[in-house]
Parts: structure tokens; sequence; C-alpha cells
């Protein structure tokens, strides 16, 4: 159990990170993992609690004290083991997860919270680094087929279980490379696409197969979403050839914003911008959005948001402003309320450190332009009363802006993907199935399960890990009867 | 063995100390003959297809065991382990509940809790409720401010839990006219002080010894109303006792029934060391046995002792869910306890020992079922307030409780998670991060509870109970108490090892006329009329009033059991701790005592008897002055007869006792302050003893000074043969040296008990020695102190001095950090 009174001895030590204008200059990852002393020390501090809320507060449940008390020990080998068997993409989460777990570490309520991420950061490097993640194809193969409609986490992590037990995996992916919106999303400087191509080796080594540029479904998507497939699949075609199909396509459809010179050329989905930046930066072209010497607004303020900021900044944008429509949240959560649980409070990526300005409560009301080309947006201040939202009156302004982004979020899955399938859909759009007891995970077709942010809309990478081994143990036990994938 | 209570292997064989529950009487009786079962259960084929299961599991293909064991998650919880009913989402609602205020959030946590579905966690779990009538109006309900009063916290003692979270819920609990619990640590004297309002804490405990300050209210009080009694009596004095509502004599502890309370040496500071009379640092344990208890007429000796102490009190007496318990309990009834608990094996398990978290103990359903049912047949139970514990958590769980026959309820885990605890189970390692169970003061600052919280806690639990009652049709929970027909097992249970269980044992109700009562209803009668002490305290007037001499002559006769207890008590009541000016009050007796003379005597009072004495005299003695041997005209050799009988001194605080002639066995046993000389002992002379000074001018028994952690004794050794008897596992053995450096000078003089002696460490021995020999030579006149004076300069070097390592390191350690002191000044 790490050091009895570790916590007592040592602080935390955050990961650090390149300086902003270093960083500014390329698209690389900036935030250095700790070395094994470091980590050592870090580890001590965990406390090993009776109840690790910290495990529970994680999605995947890592048995984060194990592993806390292995690296503590040195036993690197051992904790990476330990973490992989919850978790089968540590150098993702390391990287971008918001880390819950470390909001529910009992240290936390009183004192700084165990470094958990930048631990578990530590442990998957060095487990790359040293070799030591090798494939584990199954000792016997089923037979059995099953299709996975999207390459994002959740694919991904149910292809991986399913090949491990024994299936043939075959995964289906609309773009020309595989990784969902951890490829295409998700800014370079922030994960590496490198890791993408490193885990899908081991992937592909335990049987998974790939099959880039097909489309799952009837009608082409719109805007903001991305896809260059070549080729069109009929689910129909899909269900005669597998025994089962996981739906695993996320959550893509973009929150619009519909007010007046919303046509105006300048606004953009987030997506229709991060996509192709990160193409351009795998060498697949030219993002044809620059936002170079413009002043650029992101609505938005979450994580979308935030890749938006850091990628502006990255092109030379004039200036770069933030807009969110909810009040700012306080510095500081009331920790006794809030403990456990993810608090709101405000946070600051480090995009953000690398400069921009952040407004709350602000609503959009016009974006104004010149020629069909967007110059400005008109906004005004809102007042929340009860969690209702309010117009001050008199409070309308304007501000100028050549490149409007709109990081507002994700409505739902592609509803044409589902509608294909001929699955049912929650109130919200999503592919209905549950996530406990018999028939979880199973859509209201045969054959059919949704897994990921297909199934229950937006989320975090970790969750739909999470569900992506859930969902490939409850195909296991549909193919066979039983199953011993973890959940 | 150690575990049950058992030291031989002779006494382990065939004892039946196991109970099996959830097993069926068929397979017990073929494999276990004669263990008791009680709810039936699996047979053969479940335990064979368990077995099967894990044979399968453990030679499977399952890749999470390839390479690791199973997660486990019995003494830790996790994701994919054992269920536990205390998780993160449980407490988390609990704290976000009583925090906030916010009712709707408790019934989440007690959905959590009562609702267990397929997790069956608890035997309450399986229970189905049957109403007692037509649903009332939820205001005709009795309001919950009266069901409070039912409530108690559990005996968690100051030493386990820390000054804060100690003091938390006393106030909490004294805010609503609920009870808490000492626990076996004693309680700090300021504690007793009525609270203007306005004072900090930290004015009343101490400034240094307050870590997380709280500013009082008026009508506040950090009295804890029960004081437990426990076999250490670590702190039990006649002042701590005169502060009580209800005495509570710890019998064993539901947890860990054949252990008892264990404090790691760490957690005790200068402050718990204080106030338990005993060392810092040294760890303290006290197992179940009580010295003075070695059947039921110990046990209603003790209770009479205790009513004696405080006869404003209510004497309880705690004994543990186990088969049998029913019996047991007739006989506590019978010894005139006026209140049992009931305790069961699911609490205290933080600073449990590992191998004591589980299989050990029973589930307090059975064991208070089986009191009821015994208690209601043979027409005691009227006589008696009985109590359950053990992870209460919810009103569900009191209404259960009520149900099978409790009138009160006590909760331990659930008003500590209130106050932030979050199921660590570090309280072994005095590193709690949230500042309840350790001693640390870094760690004690971060304690954040707030009695706020804890009276939410249990009039939230008050009013859920009152809503089941409302829909139940109970408007009073006396109505409910021992209703055991309106429980059902539940239907519908899947879980494939609940099949077979029966329930019907427990839902029994005896057939007795309408008349016999089921909830307490009458008062003992402990016969204080009778005692020979209402005649001292009438004499005694102007020394308990005014603190003017007074000297009576009494006889006394072996039916005059605990002579001046109550003496004490009023001597207490009135002077606390600080008693009377030495010699204020002198009794001169004639005859043969009964048990327990001179029990917990106060400061300031002498008891001269001529005569002799049965067993328990000075027991808890508390500054008095005890003074025995053989009447004048008597002929035997003093030195050679025994004048006083088993356990004397036992728990003895302050105060000096010199019996002429030879004690029995068990003397001065945690002895943590008084003085005594006696010339000859029985076996296991001065056991536990943790201060204080033992001078024996004779022979001892054997085992003497096992498990001695403070204090000293001096023995004369005359034929050399001493170490033979002595118990060497925690004391040394040194000659008392001769070059009598008169450095120091004076006697050493027993105040300050319990307090480390400097004077222990060498260089006064012989002063203090010869001191106490002359004062026993003036007190009894022995003959045998005469001699020794009179040929000192022989006598000395054959004392032997018995000096308890642990005590030696604790008085260098003083000694240094006093050095340090005041090189720093």
């Amino acid at each position: 159990m790490g050091k009895i009174t570790g916590f007592m001895e040592f602080s935390r030590l955050s990961e650090e990170s390149l300086p902003v204008a270093n960083r500014l200059k390329n698209y690389r990852e900036f935030v250095l993992h700790l070395n094994d002393e470091q980590a050592q020390t870090q580890g001590a501090r965990c406390m090993d609690c009776g109840i690790p809320f910290c495990s529970s507060g994680c999605p995947v449940n890592n048995i984060i004290p194990d592993w806390n008390d292995l690296v503590y020990r040195g036993n690197w080998q051992q904790a990476l083991e330990v973490l992989h068997s919850t978790n089968n993409f540590p150098e993702f989460t390391s990287r971008i997860c918001p880390a819950p777990c470390e909001a529910a570490c009992v240290l936390n309520i009183n004192e700084v919270a165990v470094g958990i991420k930048s631990i578990e950061h530590a442990i998957i490097d060095k487990g790359g680094e040293n070799g030591w993640v090798v494939p584990q194809p199954p000792k016997t193969k089923t037979g059995k087929k099953v299709a996975v409609i999207g390459s994002g986490p959740a694919g991904l992590a149910a292809a991986q279980q399913l090949a491990r037990a024994g299936h043939d995996a075959v995964v289906f992916e609309k773009n020309s490379r595989i990784g969902g919106l951890l490829r295409y999303g998700i800014p370079d400087f922030k994960l590496d696409k490198r890791l993408i191509d490193w885990r899908m080796a081991q992937l592909r080594a335990e049987g998974v197969e790939f099959r880039t540029g097909v489309f799952v479904g009837k009608e082409a998507p719109g805007a903001g979403v991305a896809n260059d497939a070549q080729k069109t699949v009929a689910p129909k075609e899909l269900l005669k050839n597998f025994d089962a199909v996981i739906l695993a396509g996320g959550s893509e459809q973009p929150r619009d914003l519909p007010v007046p010179g919303r046509e105006l050329a300048g606004v953009y989905y987030a997506l229709e911008f991060l996509i192709p930046q990160n193409k351009e930066v795998a060498g697949d072209g030219k993002n044809p959005i620059s936002a170079k010497g413009k002043h650029v607004v992101v609505i938005g303020g979450g994580d979308t948001g935030s890749d938006c900021v850091g990628t502006s900044n990255r092109h030379g944008a004039a200036s770069v402003t933030q807009f969110e429509v909810m009040p700012r949240p306080p510095e500081q959560e009331n920790k006794p309320l809030t403990w456990p649980n993810w608090p709101m409070k405000l946070r600051t990526s480090s995009s953000h450190e690398e400069g921009c300005a952040r407004d709350w409560s602000v609503a959009t009301k016009e974006f104004i332009g010149k020629g069909g080309k967007v110059t400005g947006l008109k906004a005004v201040r809102l007042e929340w009363k009860d969690g209702r939202m309010q117009e001050i009156p008199g409070s309308e302004f304007e501000i100028k802006a050549d490149l409007v982004l709109l990081a507002m979020g994700f409505t739902n899955p592609l509803q044409a993907v589902l509608d294909a399938f001929g699955v049912a859909k929650d109130a919200r759009g999503n592919a209905r199935a549950t996530t406990d007891g018999a028939g979880c995970y199973r859509t209201s077709v045969d054959k059919v399960f949704a897994a990921g942010d297909m199934r229950r809309g937006q989320s975090l990478v970790v969750w739909a890990i999470r569900e992506g081994r859930q969902a490939a143990r409850a195909v296991d036990e549909y193919l066979m009867g039983s199953s011993l994938l973890p959940r | 063995m150690s575990k049950m209570g058992i030291s031989t292997y002779q006494s382990y064989c065939g004892a039946q100390i196991f109970e099996a529950i959830g097993l069926n009487a068929g397979f017990v009786e073929k494999y276990f003959t004669g263990t008791a079962t009680r709810i039936e259960g699996i047979g053969l084929a479940e335990i064979a297809g368990e077995a099967a299961l894990v044979h399968h599991k453990a030679f499977g293909d399952d890749p999470v065991l390839a390479n690791a064991l199973d997660a486990g998650g019995e003494y830790a919880w996790r994701t994919r382990g054992e269920e536990h009913l205390w998780t993160p989402e449980s407490i988390a609602k609990l704290q976000s509940a009583t925090r906030t205020n916010n009712f709707a959030t408790y019934k989440e946590y007690a959905k959590l809790i009562n609702e267990q579905g397929q997790r069956t966690k608890t035997l309450r779990g399986l229970f189905e409720i049957r109403p007692a009538g037509a649903p009332v109006p939820l205001d005709e309900v009795e309001p919950a401010k009266e069901i409070v009063r039912r409530f108690a916290t559990g005996a968690m003692s100051l030493g386990s839990i820390s000054t804060e979270a100690h003091t938390t819920l006393a106030i909490a609990m004294n805010r609503i006219g609920s009870k808490s619990n000492t626990g076996e640590g004693g309680e700090d004297p300021a504690r007793f002080k009525a609270i203007k309002g306005g004072e900090m804490l930290s004015e009343i405990i101490g400034k240094n010894r307050i870590a997380s300050d709280r500013e009082l209210k008026a009508g506040d009080s950090l009295r804890s109303r029960i004081k437990q009694v426990a076999a250490g009596r670590f702190g039990v004095t006649a002042e701590y006792l005169a502060n009580a509502d209800q005495i509570q004599i710890k019998m064993a502890q539901g947890a860990k029934p054949g252990e008892g309370g264990q404090l790691p040496g760490h957690k005790v500071s200068e402050y718990i060391a204080r106030l338990r009379f005993s060392v810092p640092g040294v760890g303290l344990i006290s197992p179940p046995p009580h010295h003075d208890i070695y059947s039921i007429e110990d046990l209603a000796q003790l209770i009479h002792d205790m009513k004696n102490a405080n006869p404003s009190a209510s004497i309880s007496v705690k004994l543990v869910s186990e088969v049998g318990v029913g019996t047991v309990a007739a006989g506590v009834s019978k010894a005139k306890a006026d209140h049992i608990v009931i305790s069961g094996f699911d609490g205290g398990t933080g600073a449990s020992p590992l191998s004591s978290i589980k299989h050990a103990g029973a589930p307090w359903e059975l064991g208070l079922s089986e009191t009821q049912q015994t208690l209601v047949l043979n027409r005691l139970r009227g006589r008696v307030g009985l109590q359950v514990d053990g992870q209460l958590k919810t009103g569900r769980d009191v209404l259960i409780g009520a149900l099978l026959g409790a009138d009160e309820f006590g909760f331990a885990t659930a008003p500590l998670v209130v106050e932030g605890c979050i199921m660590m189970r570090k309280c072994h390692l005095n590193t709690c991060p949230v500042g309840v169970a350790t001693q640390d003061p870094e760690l004690r600052k971060k304690f954040s509870g707030q009695p706020e919280h804890v009276v939410n806690y249990f009039f939230f639990v008050a009013e859920e109970l009152r809503e089941y009652m409302a829909q139940m049709g109970a408007r009073k929970v006396d109505e409910l108490i021992g209703r055991s027909d309106l429980l059902d097992t539940r239907k519908g249970i899947a879980h494939w090892k609940a099949r077979g269980l029966d329930f019907s044992r427990i839902f029994y109700q005896p057939a007795v006329p309408p008349g016999v009562a089921r909830l307490h209803a009458e008062t003992q009668d402990h016969e204080l009329g009778k005692a020979l002490d209402n005649k001292l305290i009438a004499k005694a007037r102007p020394a308990l009033d005014n603190k003017k001499p007074v000297t009576i002559e009494s006889a006394i006769g072996n039916v005059n059991r605990t002579v001046g207890t109550m003496l004490s008590h009023e001597v207490a009541k009135r002077y606390g701790q600080a008693g009377l000016p030495d010699d204020t009050l002198t009794v001169k007796f004639k005859g043969a005592a009964g048990q327990s003379f001179g029990a917990f005597l106060a400061r300031g009072i002498t008891f001269e008897l001529s005569g002799e004495c049965n067993d328990y005299v000075g027991k808890g003695l508390c500054g008095g002055r005890i003074v025995v041997s053989p009447p004048k005209e008597s002929r035997i050799a003093a030195e050679d007869n025994i004048i006083v009988g088993n356990t004397v001194l036992y728990g003895a605080t302050s105060g000096e006792a010199y019996f002429r002639g030879v004690a029995g066995e068990r003397f001065a046993v945690r002895n943590s302050g008084a003085v005594a000389v006696v010339e000859g002992l029985g076996d296991h002379g001065c056991e536990y003893m943790t201060g204080g000074m033992v001078v024996v001018l004779g022979r001892t028994g054997r085992n003497f000074a096992a498990g001695m952690s403070g204090g000293v004794a001096y023995v004369l050794d005359e034929d050399g043969d001493f170490e033979m008897r002595c118990n060497m596992a925690m004391v040394a053995l040194e000659p008392v040296p001769e070059e009598v450096a008169a450095l120091d000078g004076a006697d050493v003089e027993p105040e300050g008990h319990g307090r480390v002696h400097f004077n222990h460490l060498g260089k006064a021995d012989a002063v203090a020695l010869r001191g106490k020999i002359e004062k026993h030579l003036r007190y009894t006149g022995s003959a045998r102190a005469q001699l020794i004076l009179d040929n000192w300069a022989r006598y000395l070097p054959k004392f032997v001095k018995v000096m308890p390592t642990d005590y030696r390191r604790a008085l260098q350690e003083i000694a240094e950090q006093q050095a340090r002191q005041k090189e720093a000044e």
C-alpha cells in the first residue's frame, strides 16, 4: 500500500509542460511524463484506502491503489499488467482523460489528490519504451465473426476484447485512418497519433481486421462530420456476413447555432476546423481553414472549444476569444458537498494557458458579415436564476470576428446510421440499450449491439472504453452462452 | 484460540464455540455434530457446488485470473470484488445528505442500504415487514425528537478516535437528548463542566490538545452520558462514574468477541495515556475477561459496585450476539442490571485485527431474538432496557431491531461516516486522513465533522422510521417492540445460496399470557437502602459538606458489600477527583468485611479495618487509603496468613493500601497509580499494571508482573528465587541500588497518579521503599515491617525492583524531552 505515511511526507508533483512559446511552434505533445523516481514518490502518496473512491470514480474502475503501490515498489511491469486489466488504452486516458479518479481521491477531501493520471502516464510510457506491451492473441478461435462499426475508443476496445476471446473482429471505419475522434478530433499536441498506430499494431497481431474508407449505412453524413468513405456497405449485408454487430460510431452530429448570419463564410463547426488540421499534421493535405492573423471566436467552453483555442493559437491567430453560455464556475469547489463527485469548477486547460480571452454567461444573437463573410457577432449577457437563463436587457455587445468556431457539443449519433439498422432510439436520439443485467448493450434489432457515445451520447474517452469492453462481453455471452471477459 | 478467549488447548477441544450460520441442520449434524445452526440454509450439494466453482475459476481460462489472484475485496472495497453496504456511493450520499440537511438524499442512501436486492448482505436484508394494521397519518406517529432519545452512539474510546471526533459525537448526542458513549478510555473531567456558550473547545480541553477547534453553544455538553467500564478499567474513577447517566460494563465486543479493545502504542499520546493512567507509547489491550468477574455472581457484584458508585445511573451490561446469549441475558437481568446491550458482529471493523473482521461474532438479529425470547419467557424482560447495536444504518434497521425486541439502538460507524470517516480501514495505523481515527495533531487538523450533521443524521433515521410506522399502522415505537410476528422472509430471493433459509426461530414469539412484559417496564431493586454507606454518609455530613474532620467507628460484617463506594460517590459528586483533604474522614471498622471493601474509595477518606476482608478490596481505589490489619488480640502470624481476598486493588488509579498480611491472587491487576504494601501475594500479582507502586514484603505467587507496562514493584526476595515466579516478558529485574542517593530526598507521594514518576528511574529507590515500609509500620503496626527496618542494611539488598521495559523507555523519553525543553528555554 504505497507508503503508509507517504501522503504526509510528499507533496503532489504535477507533470511538467514545455514553455508556451516553444510548444506553440508545432503540434507535438508538450507534457513530460514523470521520471521513475518522481512517479515512485507520487505512488507513495496513495493511502490504499479501505474504500478506494478513485476506483469507483473511474469509469473503467482502474484498480488504482494496486498500481500505485506497485509503482512505489518499483514493480513497473506488474503495475502495467494491473493497469491493462481494466483499461485497454492507458496511453490515451493518461493523456486526455479529465481524471474523475482524482476528483474522487480521498486525499482530495482536504489535500491535493494523488497524481493518478501522471502515474498512469509514467506506467504506460515506460511499458511502451520497454516493449512490455505485446499482443495477446487468443489460444483458440471461435470461428464467430463480429463487425464493429466505428474505430473510436469504444470500437477499438470492443474489437480488442472480442479478438482476445477468439472471435474474428472486423472494424469498419468510414475515414481513411483508424481512431475516430481520437484521430481526428483531438489535436496532436494533446495526443500523439503515433500512439494510435502503435496500439493498432497490437490489435492487428491479435487478429483484429481494419477496413477503412467504408461507410456503413445509407446516406452520407453532412458538414462537421469527418467522412472520406470510398465505399458504402448496407447494414443488411453486414448482418448476413457477421454473427453480431456492435454500433460504436460515436455521437458525431454537432450542435448548431441557428441565429441570423449562420450561413456566412467563416462560421464553422469546430470539427470542420479540427479534422482537416489533424489530417494536415498527418500529411494528408492542407487545412482549408486558417486562423492565421484572424480574430477567432470560439463558442462553447468545453474540451473541443479548448482544442479550437490551442489550434488557432498554433495557426497564429490575431486574437482568440471563447464564449460560454453557462455562468463562470467557482475557482474552488465546495469540497464537503462535491467530493467524491466531479465538481463544477473553473478549469483552465493547457490551451487556455497559451492565450485566450474567456467570457461566461454570453449568448450569441447574430453573426454579422460583409460580402458573405463573417466580420463579427452580436451577443448578449445572461443572468442565471434557478437554472434558467435570462438575457440582461441592454447588455448587448458586438465583437470582431473573422473566424467563428462552434464547439457546443454533439447532439446525437448520426441518425442515418441508426435508422439504416432500424434500431430503436432513446429520447435523445441515441441507440437504446441497457448497460446491466441480461440483454445489456443489445439494441432492439437481433444481433446488433451498441456501445460508447452511440449508445450514451457524447462523453469521455474513458466511458467509451468501458462500454466497448462491456459490450464485447455481452456479445461474447450472446455468441458463446457465457463469457470470461471482464466487465 | 486466543481470539476466542481460550488459553489452553484442552479448553478448545470439544468446546463447541462455533456457530453455523446458513447451513442446514442435516449437514451440520453429520459433519459438525452438536454445532448450533439456527436459520438452516445450504447443505452438502451447494457446498460442493461452490467448491467446484472456485476450482473452475482457479483452473479455467479466465484472463483476469491468469496472472493475478481474484480481486477479493473482503477487507478493502474493490469494484469487482465482494459486495459491501458501505460503498463509495452510500458513503457519499450519507455525507452529502447530512451536510446539506437533505432528507431526499438521505432516502437515496437508505434505499442503497435497505434494498439489498440480490446482494443479500445482512439477515435483515432478507426480511419483509408486515403491517400491524391500517396505515395511520404520519403526523399521528410519535415525533422524531422522542424517537431519537432511544439512540446512542457506540463505545468508541477517545484513543481509538480523536478528541475532535469524540467530542463532536458527545455534543451532538447531548443536543438531542440521546446518549454518547465514552468507550473504554476514560473521560477528561474537564468535559463534565457546564458550557455557558461561546467558549472554544480548546479552552475546555486544553489549547495544545485540540487540533481542530470549534465554538460551543449555550447548553452544550461534552460529557458522554454513557460511561463504559471495560476489563482494562482505563480511567475508571469515582468521579468518572459519578458523571454517568448509564454505566456500561463491557463483557465483550460484538465485532471481536474474544478480543476486546486494542489500542496500538503509536496512538497512545500523552493525553490518552493521562486519561487512561497509562504510559505514552505503550499499546493497550483490554481483553474481555474482567479480573473481577469469574461467574455471574461476580458480575452481580460488579453491577452492585457500579450502582453504589452512582445510584442514579442505570447499569448496563454489554453482551454479544452468540448462541446462548439469551441465558446469559437472563442471568444478567437477575443480577440486577438495568440495561442490556446485544452487540452484533459487524461493527468496529476498522480497528479490528484483519483476522477478526470476518467470521468472528454473529449477527445481532440472532442474539437479539434469542435474548428477547428468553427474557419474555422467563418474565425478566420488563426489568431491563434492551439495546441493540452492530452496523445499524437506517430507520429500517431500527424498525427490525424494535420488532425483534430492542428498546434502544446503538450506532457507531454511521455517525462516524457522518463526521467524515470514509472507511479507510487504517484506524490501527494512526494515519486516518480525515482526522477521525488518529491522534496525530497534523491529521486531526483536517477533521471537519460537525455536531449539526450528526444531529441531522439521527433525525433522518427517526423520520425514516416514522414513515415506516405510518405505513404499517403504528403510532408509538413501544407498540412495535417485540412484534416479531410482523416479520417474514422476503419473497423472491434468487441467490442460490439463500435457498433453504428458515427464519421461523428468529420470528418466534414465546407463548406467554398477555400481561407479561415484552419491553422495558419495571425498575430493578438494587437494595441500596440496606447499605452500610447510608449510615456512614449521614455521620460524615460535616466532612462532606464542610470538609471538617470526622472519625466514625463502625462494626462490619460480610453482608456489608461495597462499603465506602456510595460515600465516595458523595465526595466525587461534590469535589471531583480532588476529593477531600487528606485524613478528613476516617472510618474505623471492626469485623470481617464483605466483597468490594473500599471500592472506588475517594481521596480524603481513610478506612482502617481491624479484621479481614473478602475479595475486591480497594477495587478502583481513587485517592483513599485502606489499612487492614488483624485484630490486636489475634495471635496468628500476620505475615503468614491471608488477610485480604482475591483481586485486590483491581483498576486502582490512586490512593494507598497497607495490608498486614498476605493477599490472594491477582493483586493490583491493572493498578495505574495506587501505592500498596502487602506481606505476600498469590498468583498473577501486578498483572497489566501501568502505574503506581507495589511493595511485597514476602513471597509472591506465579506469573508476577505479566503484561506489566508501567509502575514499579519492589519484592523482598529472601530465597533468591523470585525470578522463577516472575513473568519476564515485559519487565526487567534489578537490585535496589544501595547508594541511597539522598539526592532527590523526599518520599514518592502518590500524587500525580498515573503520571510517570521520575523517581522510578533508580536514584531514590531505596528512599522511596523505606518510606513506604515506614508508613506500613505506622498504619498497621506490622512486625514484618519492624523487622525489616530494624535490619535495613541486611534486607535492602534482598529487594528486587521490577521495572517494565516500556516504562523505562517512556521515562527516558520524557526526561530527554524535558531536558530539551530546558535547553530551549
